[in-house]
């Protein structure tokens, strides 16, 4: 397993390392807990992939109707109307305003997908060739987790609105069933991230100089 | 390698690990997502109501996904589809219900689209110009027989949702039609409505839904008429000129009201239908011509062109309207008539119906065939006194000349026509009131006045008022005269008198010891004798009696025709004259005149008492009781003479008993008898008497 690297790891070594201060313990320490910061420390997370895999398909549930129920309850003076968050895109794309219909379909359909296939792209190619450079998948995690956050952006606005458009019978703006599932969504997404074993890219990974697999990885970037 | 062990030892324990240590607790996330997912969905599935079509002729603001459907202003269903329906011509809602009301949905259920409307009535349905319309939903209680495809209603039904009331179809028979959409009004309060109106089956009638809400609807019998309530009426009478309208929104949007005129109808039930007259006159008179058959004209041609009769004008017969003048017009036509006067020609509408000529009774031109040759002719009447307005009233004459029905006119047939009976109501006013006039009313009064005078003048004349003072003056003087020596001492004179009285008895008593010896009882034989052949006479003159019995029944007959009544007026005149007597002078004077005679005879008494009159008197009675001494001793021998008479009595019974018991002069004499034994015990009873009480001669006593 790790024969195959020339770079030595924390594990060939018979060390491991505390993933949350960092400290460096034999490798005997595996179960007990860090002796400066308390976390138990592992060499690897062998229950990583199944908590990838639950948080995974607990966001991909509540993802369903999220994106089926109505994200914001608008009622005004002369209409009550209820849309979803595709339905809210379209309507902007009907009234000419395609850039803001873009930035909330990126963010609440175009990144949670990609998400999904991210996540599932990572832990699938954990145990099995893949054909993503351990570099490359590396980049690809960094990214999720570094844009995980930003899926809340659409929870963030629903929530502005309904705050702030509250004229009683004139107009007001209620969150729809669809608000809560997103933000369940969109947070059971990041926990499948955070549950990732990042340290299980390279464990697998044959050789990362290898320059056959570098343009994958350079394309990536 | 020195890491050998390490890939060992991950080895075993992992290994060893059971499915239950190896597995994450984090699966228990989308595992209970899994569940809320699943619950969600069956308590959805669970609560999901039937689908409902209901079709509508267009969806004019009915939306899928918005449109609600709504039961007594709760939103039970939900519109989720609109299509339309194949052959193009409806349009069909699908609409989800809620599961609890659903079973509720049945074959009774009815639909209709709630829309925002302004009519003249009001404004309805504002809610919706802001949330759009919405299904409105009806359905009783009680679960019927299910069904899932309904057709909504064009308009709301009359009833709303959970209101009662009784429907009836109102049926307008007037010419002013019905206008639809209007109240029912019953003195002034609404107590029903009436929906579109449409055209009846026949195009003449128009028709439309009405109902009565509860509690009114008891209002409403078989005797119940409805009358167009709708504009104003503008009339003028003796009182004035009058404007009449029920409400400004009757004014506006026109209605109707009704009235139960007669009582004895029975409570209408649903489904009744009514007619609708154009005012309440009509609807009244209509209470008593309950049938409106077709109509059946006739021409009448009025010799006299009398101004007065309009169109319109009904025509009676026995006081019942049964038809009215539909048009007139003025008719010249020397060819047919043989002058150039104008002549009143009119037309004249019959309802068979009204003479009681059903469907199936006698033919219409018959029975006036037949009447007309009894003698049935229009003529003209007046109809009202104050107006002046003519009617035409069918009346059989006796000697009307003959006439028949032209039916070959054109053309109507032609009705003949009798001369005019009018009455010229202002002259026969003016008559009486100059009589009125002419009475003596001032006179009378005056008459009155003066005769109160009179009276109040009698009375409360002094002399009148002093009478009774005088009366006592009087009373007092005889008191003193009565009281006076000379006057007692009148009994003791009385005495003396009867004393005298003996001796005139005696005297007496010698006389009819004379007579005695004169042979007086054979003269009396005698004189029975004669007396007996008088009785035979007078029984052979009985036979006259009838006669005579018959004569006083004339008599009595003829008092019988004495004229009371003239009688009666005499005696009035009399006490009229008694009347005009009081009221003369000399009546007025008469209490003085009673007065002063009161007076006069204080005054005589006085004089009687001063004036030795008394004295006379006591003389007198002196001479009286002389002659008192002379009966006291004819009394003596009184005895006998009674039983002297006692003998011839008896002997004169004996006598009589010979003659017929029965016969009258017979009783007449026993009569006679009986009477002569009464005297004789009376003159013995008044000798006992004087003997016992000679001063009673006196005082009667």
């Amino acid at each position: 397993m790790s024969d195959h690297s020339d770079i030595p790891s924390a594990r060939s070594r018979g060390m491991l390392a505390c993933t949350r201060c960092g400290a460096v313990w034999p490798i005997a320490a595996e179960g007990t807990d860090c002796d400066r910061c308390g976390h138990t420390l592992h060499s690897r997370d062998t229950k990583s992939l199944q908590k990838v895999w639950a948080w995974w398909i607990a966001g991909v549930m509540a993802y369903i109707p999220a994106n089926l129920e109505p994200m914001l309850k608008t009622r005004t003076l002369v209409m009550e109307s209820e849309s979803t968050i595709v339905e809210g895109a379209f309507d902007l794309i009907h009234h000419g305003d395609i850039p803001v219909a873009l930035i909330i379909l990126i963010a609440s359909v175009g990144i949670p997908v990609a998400k999904f296939g991210a996540i599932a792209y990572l832990a699938f190619s954990v145990n099995r060739q893949a054909k993503l450079s351990a570099h490359g998948r590396q980049h690809l995690y960094e990214l999720v987790e570094y844009i995980g956050r930003w899926s809340m952006i659409d929870v963030f606005v629903v929530a502005i609105l309904s705050a702030l458009v509250q004229l009683n019978a004139a107009a007001q703006i209620s969150p729809g069933p669809a608000a809560l599932t997103f933000a369940l969504s969109v947070i059971f997404t990041m926990l499948s991230a955070q549950s990732f074993d990042s340290r299980m890219i390279w464990d697998t990974d044959p050789a990362p100089n290898d320059p056959t697999k570098k343009d994958p990885h350079l394309e990536r970037h | 390698m020195s890491d050998t062990d390490t890939p060992t030892s991950v080895t075993i324990e992992s290994a060893r690990t059971s499915l239950w240590e190896r597995a994450s607790v984090v699966w228990l996330v989308p595992m209970g997502a899994l569940i809320i997912a699943l619950a969600i969905a069956w308590n959805h599935w669970q609560s999901r109501g039937p689908l409902i079509e209901i079709t509508f002729s267009n969806a004019s603001g009915i939306r899928a996904g918005e449109t609600e459907v709504r039961f007594r202003d709760v939103t039970v269903g939900l519109v989720e589809h609109l299509t339309l329906e194949g052959d193009m011509k409806n349009v069909t809602a699908e609409v989800r219900l809620d599961k609890d009301v659903a079973e509720y949905v049945d074959d009774g259920a009815v639909f209709w689209v709630i829309r925002p409307e302004v009519t003249t009535r009001g404004v309805s349905g504002l809610d919706t110009v802001l949330s759009g319309v919405f299904i409105e939903g009806d359905w009783d209680s009680e679960i019927g027989a299910s069904q899932t495809e309904f057709v909504g209603l064009e308009n709301a039904p009359l009833l709303s949702p959970g209101e009662e009331g009784l429907r009836l179809t109102m049926r307008a028979v007037g010419e002013d039609g019905l206008s639809g959409d209007s109240p029912i009004l019953y003195r002034g309060i609404e107590v029903g409505a009436v929906g579109p109106s449409r055209i009846g089956n026949d195009g003449s009638t128009v028709l439309a839904d009405a109902v009565i809400f509860a509690p009114y609807d008891k209002l409403i019998t078989s005797t119940t008429r409805f009358w167009n309530a709708s504009g104003f009426s503008l009339s003028f009478g003796p009182e004035g000129a009058s404007v009449d309208f029920d409400t400004i929104s009757t004014l506006i949007a026109g209605g109707i009201t009704f009235d139960t005129a007669a009582s004895g109808g029975v409570p209408a039930q649903d489904g009744d239908r009514y007619d609708l007259f154009d005012d309440e006159s009509e609807a009244r008179a209509s209470l008593f011509s309950r049938a409106e058959g077709p109509e059946f004209e006739l021409t009448l041609v009025f010799d006299d062109n009398v101004s007065g009769l309009r169109p319109d004008a009904s025509v009676e017969l026995s006081g019942l309207r049964v038809g009215r003048i539909t048009n007139l017009t003025g008719l010249v036509d020397p060819d047919r008539f043989g002058d150039n006067r104008v002549r009143l020609l009119a037309t004249m509408a019959l309802q068979p119906e009204r003479l009681g000529l059903g469907e199936d009774g006698m033919d219409p031109i018959e029975f006036l065939q037949r009447s007309v040759a009894e003698g049935m002719r229009a003529r003209l009447t007046n109809a009202s006194l104050l107006t002046g307005g003519l009617k035409v009233d069918l009346v059989t004459l006796e000697d009307a000349p003959d006439a028949t029905l032209d039916l070959d006119a054109e053309p109507y047939p032609v009705f003949p026509t009798a001369p005019p009976e009018l009455t010229d109501v202002a002259a026969t006013a003016e008559d009486m009131f100059n009589r009125v006039n002419n009475l003596p009313i001032e006179e009378l009064l005056q008459s009155a006045i003066d005769f109160l005078n009179g009276a109040t003048s009698l009375v409360a004349n002094e002399d009148t008022q002093s009478t009774p003072k005088d009366i006592r003056a009087l009373l007092g003087d005889i008191r003193g005269l009565v009281g006076s020596d000379e006057v007692q001492a009148v009994p003791e004179q009385l005495s003396t008198l009867m004393t005298q009285l003996g001796g005139v008895a005696t005297e007496l008593n010698t006389t009819i010891q004379q007579l005695n010896e004169a042979q007086l009882v054979s003269t009396l034989s005698e004189t029975l004798v004669s007396l007996q052949g008088t009785v035979e006479r007078a029984n052979a003159s009985i036979d006259g009696v009838p006669q005579l019995v018959e004569r006083v029944d004339g008599v009595v007959a003829k008092l019988e025709t004495v004229p009371i009544d003239q009688l009666t007026v005499d005696l009035s005149e009399l006490l009229k004259a008694v009347d005009r007597l009081i009221d003369t002078p000399q009546a007025r004077q008469l209490p003085a005149d009673l007065s002063q005679t009161l007076t006069e005879v204080a005054a005589v008494l006085r004089e009687l008492r001063e004036g030795g009159t008394v004295e006379n008197v006591n003389t007198t009675l002196q001479s009286a009781s002389d002659a008192a001494d002379a009966v006291a001793r004819a009394s003596d021998e009184l005895p006998t003479l009674v039983d002297r008479l006692g003998n011839l009595i008896s002997q004169a019974q004996a006598t009589l008993t010979g003659y017929d018991g029965n016969s009258q002069i017979n009783r007449d004499a026993r009569t006679a008898l009986r009477a002569l034994t009464e005297a004789a015990r009376a003159i013995d009873g008044l000798a006992r008497t004087i003997e016992r009480k000679p001063n009673s001669l006196i005082l009667g006593r």
